[in-house]
């Protein structure tokens, strides 16, 4: 409630700010030769000084990529992407590896400022009254630049660090769950980021533990013509539980950037993981140039009975969203859910949703998903519920509503569902419309102007997910829905 | 694309699962060979409705013996109201037929349309209808399916506005190792067209239902009130209902809407019209029965509508012993 | 305060108002009553501003001020509140909320600046108190499944926080029970005052010994057709509006 009457306080605020991260930071660089070839692999392994297996792993993804050809179904449309004009990894211009925060270059540091992350854990500390802690990784273009709280979260047995680190600090764990959620030639995309990952954050949450505060990723992509490829890997053992969130953010540049991640979550026995996205990486400009091409395979394995994995996910940014976070509802009673709000404007394409596999018995998933089109631009949900013969007495919900702003915006719902047993209890709505002209009307009657009156009703359409967020970031969100949407009605 | 396969003799031009549209029913995955075309049929007579009923243009269908291709067209003249029964009947055997109509209506006509289709449980059976509309039209179809090897009905309606109207209905029940599958397609071209769907589906045994629906609101379509509900009943563990509605729209001011839900009979209500004395079966038939036919009382044409009643009753009834 | 001058007002391809002519005194009551379809809540739309309500001819001003040129959260700013005869529901945005930020909006177009927190709560928790609504229900989608009698006091709870000028009332007493019909003519009372006025329209003369008018008006056929004092409400619940049919 008191997010609503905020955020009407705070566009006024916001008025007339467009893209607020679109900076360059001008910082002295490493990269690799440009294009994709064995050697460049080879490169970025050496550079991560990674074991030979994951060297061996890599190099295999890569061979099966070459064998894979782009996806083609999403209702989206780019030029050809070449893959051989990109660099596949760069790094501020230091030794690799963790350090202290005293050792990280100033001019990173400021960055981090500019975009409002925290990463002096005493600033944190000493932030705002009441506002719960958290723990940040900052991954700037393809390495970690710091992990904040380490040694804290350490003391309750949590590893968080970046995924490189965890390779040679905890190669068991590593190990025995890299690739087994999303195997390397699960598809184009998550094949290509097998064979070049190059940074991204590494969880492991040990039996009976809960996280004793949110973990956090901040990706950042800087260094122009690259792509940006991490992979995240979130383990919480028997009984464990985790909030994690992501956000990433990039300068405006009139080139696309490849951006292709692979998210892995495995929630064993009673475990749980909250999983928050807010994506804000440049969207290209008002005539569509330039923007982030953001193809990323997410997904859960609800391996444990009773296990939880719920996505939310705040979509803004992006020329190109091509997601579907998923969950594998393996275990028996156990529950995924994916929460989502997918803004398009003006010439930006969103193919968005989820897919939830039930497998166990008992297994329950509910999906809220809303999609705001305006300008020129296209959003669709795409979603799967499929239950299976043994997931006896599986339950699915789902919600889907599209609003559309303007009469050049384009929405579409594709909703796959597929029911292999008697016991299994499916629901699925879906409205388009477009915003209520009385409504409208009937707030400027009452005061309001018509961009406030807009922001009012779209801040009650999305309003089911935005709760969803951890409370610091749903204030974050709510504002970007806000400067989203700039321009749109008038 | 069956016609296609089966003129040419090339099974490749099967549709199958490399066909997004054709997924959940694979018509190249079931037939290992076409079948040569043969313009002989099969004896009629396998269906028990009367023939007689008034206003009504009856329509018998007869099954190839091998393949058959069809193609069978209807123009309704501006203002003219037409009611038609079309009976696409069961041969026996492994025949494969392709059924195409095309529907034409002038300015301000109207169709009512009952679609009966029973096949032979090893039959591939394709029934598509194209359907052009003016302004002013209404058209209303109902579609009463029962399953085959493969079984499709598609109905694509251009719907230009116009303060026409648009009803797709249809509902399947089916048993044994039975599949049928509904998609309908509806384009709303311009201005203020109303369209409203409802699809009831009961599977048993190992049996498998498909529905498609999409609703295309195309830009410019403005003020289009389109609905579509699709409902599923799966009374065994065996059976298995596929489902995709879809809404494609590139008008803003519309108000679109589909359901889906899929589950078990209410176990609720079984529980009630137990506790008033009716057997367990007695009682499923009874909630199945009123689960479909609600599809058939939307029917307007009173003798259509009591054809379908007792189609679907008869049906119901089929489920006897086979419901878990 | 209110001064309408031969309006026209048509509606699609129908005219509706027919050179409708009325004015009402600052600090004054007026009820308007009239036959269904006569043009009441046509009346109160254009008044208020609605789209689609094209005046043809005419003109309506409050305080000198020509409220025609204006949109309408600007004739809100200017103090015209208006009562629906049929309440919108606007899910996911609670009743609080709504309020607040339209009482914001206003006072920023006055420029006068925001309301505090606290004060808005103390302000919102007093007023429902009056309008004997629980306050938990102001923390709901606004009007979303509340019954008909709920949704109209609601509406008079948003006029008292909003504190308007001129208020439109249009069939406020419609679905209120004997208790809410009281309870919800007190809460129009205590909002009586010298510098604003009221356009009350209604069916029901008992709603009028309620609230008592200064003046009665008859709308019949999208014109005034008598005015009077408050036996003229009387007069026309004996009689009905037979005499006025053809007046048009
Ligand atoms: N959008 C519209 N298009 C065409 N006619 C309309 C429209 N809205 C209202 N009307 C007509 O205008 C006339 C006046 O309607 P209005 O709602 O103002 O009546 P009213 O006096 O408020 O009646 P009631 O006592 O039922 O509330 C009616 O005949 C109504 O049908
Ligand atoms: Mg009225």
């Amino acid at each position: 409630m008191a997010a609503d009457v905020e955020t009407l306080a705070t566009v006024e605020a916001l008025a007339g700010e467009k893209y607020a991260h679109g900076f360059v930071t001008d910082i002295e660089q490493e990269f690799s030769e440009k294009g994709l070839n064995p050697d460049v692999i080879r490169f970025i392994s050496a550079k991560k000084a990674e074991p030979d297996w994951l060297l061996a792993w890599r190099l295999e993804a890569y061979a099966r990529w070459l064998a894979l050809d782009e996806p083609d179904w999403a209702k989206i449309s780019y030029p050809p992407i070449d893959y051989q004009a990109l660099y596949y990894y760069a790094a501020p211009k230091e030794k690799v590896g963790p350090k202290s925060l005293d050792e990280v270059d100033p001019d990173l540091l400021e960055t981090y400022k500019k975009l409002g992350i925290p990463l002096k854990e005493q600033e944190i500390l000493a932030g705002v009254e009441g506002a719960s802690r958290y723990a940040v990784d900052a991954v700037f273009d393809s390495v970690s630049v710091v992990t904040t709280f380490k040694a804290e979260l350490a003391k309750a047995g949590v590893i968080f660090c970046p995924l490189s680190e965890a390779v040679r600090e905890h190669p068991d764990l590593v190990r025995a769950y890299l690739g087994t959620v999303v195997p390397t030639s699960d598809n184009y995309f998550a094949c290509l980021n097998s064979a070049v990952f190059s940074e991204g954050s590494f969880v492991y949450v040990p039996p009976g533990v809960r996280c004793p505060m949110e973990l956090s990723t901040y990706f950042r992509i800087n260094a122009s013509s690259t792509g940006q490829f991490e992979r995240t890997l979130i383990i919480a053992d028997k009984g464990a539980y985790v909030s994690y969130l992501e956000g990433c953010t990039a300068p405006m540049r009139d080139e696309n950037q490849l951006h292709a991640a692979v998210v892995e979550l495995v929630a064993l026995e009673d475990a749980e993981i909250k999983y928050s996205t807010v994506q804000n990486w440049y969207p290209g400009d008002a005539e569509g140039r330039g923007g982030i091409y953001n193809f990323v395979t997410k997904r859960a394995d609800c391996r444990g009975d009773r296990s939880k994995v719920s996505w939310t996910q705040v979509e803004t940014g992006s020329a190109i969203t091509w997601k579907y976070p998923s969950c594998i509802l393996r275990g028996a009673d156990s529950v995924g859910e994916f929460y989502s709000i997918a803004i398009t404007n003006n010439r930006q394409q969103a193919d968005t949703g989820t897919k939830m596999i039930h497998l166990g018995p008992g297994s329950r998933s509910r999906i809220i998903a809303k999609g705001i089109s305006a300008g020129r631009s296209t959003s669709t949900y795409r979603g799967l519920v499929s239950v299976h013969p043994k997931a006896k007495g599986a339950r699915n919900f789902t919600q889907c509503d599209s609003l559309l702003i303007g009469k050049d915006c384009a929405a579409h719902t594709v909703p796959y569902v597929e029911a292999r047993n008697g016991s299994a209890k499916l629901e699925h709505e879906a409205t388009t419309t477009r915003l209520s002209e009385d409504q409208l009307f009937y707030a400027m009657q009452r005061g309001l102007s018509q961009e406030e009156a807009v922001q009012l009703l779209v801040n009650g359409f999305v309003k089911d997910v935005l709760q969803e967020l951890p409370m610091e970031f749903a204030v974050e969100a709510q504002k970007l829905v806000a400067v989203s949407l700039e321009g749109s009605v008038g | 694309m069956l016609a296609e396969a089966l003129r040419s003799g090339d099974r490749t031009k099967l549709p199958g699962r490399r066909h997004e549209g054709w997924r959940w029913t694979d018509l190249f995955g079931a037939l290992t060979t076409v079948p040569p075309l043969n313009p002989e049929r099969q004896a009629l007579g396998s269906w028990s409705v009367p023939i007689a009923l008034d206003g009504v243009v009856v329509r018998r269908f007869a099954a190839p013996i091998q393949g058959g291709v069809e193609h069978v067209t209807l123009e309704v003249p501006a203002g003219d109201h037409r009611v038609v029964l079309d009976l696409i009947e069961a041969g026996q055997g492994r025949y494969v037929r392709d059924l195409a109509f095309d529907f034409t209506l002038g300015v301000g006509a109207s169709l009512e349309r009952l679609v009966m289709i029973a096949d032979d449980a090893d039959a591939v059976s394709v029934a598509t209808t194209h359907v052009q509309m003016q302004a002013r039209c209404d058209f209303a179809q109902t579609v009463l399916a029962s399953g085959a090897r493969r079984q499709r009905v598609e109905t694509h309606v251009d719907h230009p506005g116009g303060a026409g109207r648009v009803r797709l209905d249809g509902a399947y029940l089916l048993a044994g190792a039975r599949h049928a599958d509904q998609t309908t397609v509806v384009r709303h071209l311009g201005r203020d067209g109303e369209s409203r769907q409802l699809v009831r589906g009961v599977v048993a045994g190992a049996a498998r239902g498909v529905f498609q629906g999409r609703i295309e609101v195309l830009q410019g379509a403005d003020g289009t009130d389109a609905r579509l509900a699709h409902n599923g009943l799966i009374l065994s563990d065996r059976a298995e209902i596929d489902s995709k509605p879809e809404l494609e729209i590139y008008a803003d001011d519309v108000a679109c809407a589909h359901g889906n839900t899929i589950g078990a009979l209410d176990e609720d209500a079984l529980f009630y019209a137990m506790s008033r004395g009716l057997p367990e079966a007695e009682a499923r038939r009874l909630l199945i029965t009123a689960f479909v036919g609600e599809v058939a009382e939307r029917i307007r044409h009173p003798g259509l509508r009591d054809q379908a009643l007792i189609f679907l009753a008869a049906q119901a009834e089929a489920f006897d012993g086979e419901g878990r | 305060m209110l001064k309408i001058d031969n309006l026209h007002v048509r509606v699609g391809e129908a005219e509706i108002l027919k050179g409708l002519s009325l004015s009402v005194p600052t600090g004054e009551v007026h009820a308007v009553m009239g036959p269904n379809g006569a043009g009441k809540s046509t009346l109160s739309y254009t008044l208020a501003g609605r789209s689609g309500y094209e005046v043809t001819d005419g003109t309506a001003q409050l305080l000198g001020d020509d409220l025609l040129a204006l949109n309408a959260s600007e004739r809100a700013a200017k103090g015209v509140f208006l009562s629906f005869q049929y309440p919108l529901e606007i899910p996911g945005v609670p009743a609080l909320t709504f309020v607040r930020a339209a009482l914001n909006a206003q006072r920023k177009a006055r420029g006068e600046g925001e309301i505090s927190a606290p004060e808005f709560l103390k302000k919102a928790k007093a007023e429902a108190a009056n309008l004997k609504m629980d306050f938990e229900m102001l923390r709901r989608g606004l009007n979303v499944g509340f019954s008909g009698g709920e949704k109209k006091r609601m509406e008079i709870f948003q006029m008292a926080m909003l504190a308007p000028r001129l208020a439109i009332l249009d069939e406020t007493d419609s679905g209120l029970d004997i208790d809410a019909l009281k309870i919800v003519s007190e809460g129009v009372n205590a909002l009586r005052a010298a510098d604003r006025s009221m356009l009350v329209i209604t069916h029901y003369q008992r709603l009028l010994d309620h609230i008592r008018p200064d003046r009665v008006h008859v709308l019949a056929a999208g014109r005034i057709v008598a005015s009077g004092g408050p036996e003229l409400a009387l007069e026309l619940e004996r009689d009905g509006y037979d005499k006025y049919g053809k007046a048009a």
